[in-house]
């Protein structure tokens, strides 16, 4: 039987401290987005085509910032982190379990690339099942 | 008790933020970009999918040398724990002789880690190296840059001479920490030297001797300056650990996209360990009833 203990914040309210965070982390990922767009347009813009951009990883890259974008509007609604103990049986934050998801999902499509194939829409299905029983479970 | 909540100090840590994206994200990201295409240089770039990956997962050159770094972490972890915690418990405790022993243990920690294999290379050379003649003199045929066995053992000996010091200083920490009470104890009980060490010093030694096994192990599976000095893989590939191949693969063949691919699947690996390291040192031993001494 699984035992999750849990301590996290049950006032269900978000504190206006949260509140002004979470505002101020969209204000300053927005202001930081606006500067290096306006900076890339610009004539003095650097050469960044060594960094070889490509549309699936600028995709991949933003997906990744919106889960973080994400974690953070969920510590404002929640704070503390939401700390329990799951199946490891050790205290586990939600930081720590989109952690072992995103790690768990690396090694899910590479097993999947080396055993089954190049065709990853299945492997990102089983990593998206994966991290769910993490949120759940762990 | 609650701790009120004061998001100001997420301001003091911008500047890291700024540091860590230059040094570390920025790189990151281009690595992952170049694992999914090839170039030819003059960055121009083509998208190649996951080939890369398949390629490198598949490739008995990654397999073997995956294999070589498995293998040389657990004949490292396998000589200097056990030595590190024999010498730990041979060094005085109290007297003159604790800092002599404490700086003569620190030394090897002290060289930079180019110098070590210089050192070794030279050390071992059959014509002006101490032990390379010596072992020729006694009619020993030893020679590191042509015998894989050989290559083997010298840099496993070098490894062992380098860094069984840590092991020792981490585990002589544990030791001087035991309260003189328990040894009292045993000696009231009869306990011989076996059953002290076996039921004191090595439980009192855990959390300590967990640290030392986890930081050699980290270090050995990315070791590269050493091995690289000495033997710079050789002969043929038989000491080309995945640091050594990556760089070979990246600098010496320009094979940037396989290289990146490489990269992230060795990031993977590392970032798990990390995450293991991490994981039992901040809960190992919390809430843990102690054991009663026999």
């Amino acid at each position: 039987m699984i035992n999750l203990q849990t301590r996290r914040n049950q006032t269900g309210a978000v504190s206006a401290g949260s509140l002004r965070f979470l505002v101020g982390i969209v204000v300053f990922i927005a202001a930081l987005a606006g500067i290096a767009y306006f900076w890339l347009q610009s004539e003095n813009a650097p050469n960044l085509a060594w960094m070889a951009w490509t549309k699936p990883t600028a995709i991949f890259f933003s997906i990744i910032v919106c889960l973080l974008l994400c974690m953070c509007i969920w510590e404002a609604f929640s704070p503390g982190g939401g700390p329990r103990t799951g199946i490891l049986q050790f205290e586990t934050t939600r930081g720590d379990r989109l952690f072992l998801s995103l790690l768990g999902s690396g090694f899910i499509h590479l097993a999947w690339l080396a055993f089954v194939g190049p065709d990853l829409w299945k492997a990102l299905g089983v990593s998206i099942a994966y991290a769910l029983l993490v949120f759940a479970l762990v | 008790m609650d701790k009120p909540l004061n998001n100001k100090a997420w301001f003091f840590v911008l500047p890291v933020f700024f540091l860590v994206a230059i040094s570390a994200i920025i790189p990151l990201m281009t690595v992952v970009n170049y694992s999914f295409q090839d170039t030819f240089g003059n960055n121009q770039f083509f998208w190649v999918g996951t080939e890369w990956y398949t390629d490198v997962l598949s490739s008995s050159r990654f397999h073997d040398a995956l294999l070589r770094n498995l293998m040389f972490s657990g004949i490292i972890l396998a000589i200097e724990i056990p030595l590190g915690i024999a010498i730990a418990l041979s060094m005085p405790r109290k007297g003159i002789w604790v800092p002599v022993c404490l700086i003569l243990m620190a030394l090897p920690l002290l060289i930079p880690w180019n110098v070590v294999g210089t050192i070794w290379q030279v050390f071992g050379r059959a014509d002006i190296g101490l032990l390379g003649h010596t072992l020729a003199e006694l009619g020993v045929d030893y020679n590191y840059a042509t015998n894989a066995t050989d290559a083997w053992i010298t840099i496993v000996i070098m490894d062992v001479w380098h860094w069984t010091s840590l092991v020792v200083l981490l585990c002589y920490s544990g030791l001087v920490a035991i309260p003189e009470a328990y040894y009292q104890a045993a000696r009231i009980d009869g306990a011989s030297k076996w059953k002290v060490f076996r039921y004191i010093q090595l439980p009192k030694m855990q959390r300590v001797l967990l640290i030392a096994v986890l930081l050699r192990f980290m270090d050995s599976f990315m070791i590269y300056t050493e091995p690289f000095v000495l033997t710079g893989g050789g002969p043929g590939n038989s000491t080309t650990f995945l640091s050594i191949d990556l760089v070979k693969m990246a600098i010496g063949q320009f094979d940037l996209g396989p290289a990146a691919a490489m990269s992230i699947i060795y990031f993977l690996i590392i970032l798990l360990l990390c995450w293991v390291f991490y994981t039992l040192m901040t809960n190992f031993g919390v809430d843990a009833p102690e054991k009663e001494v026999d």
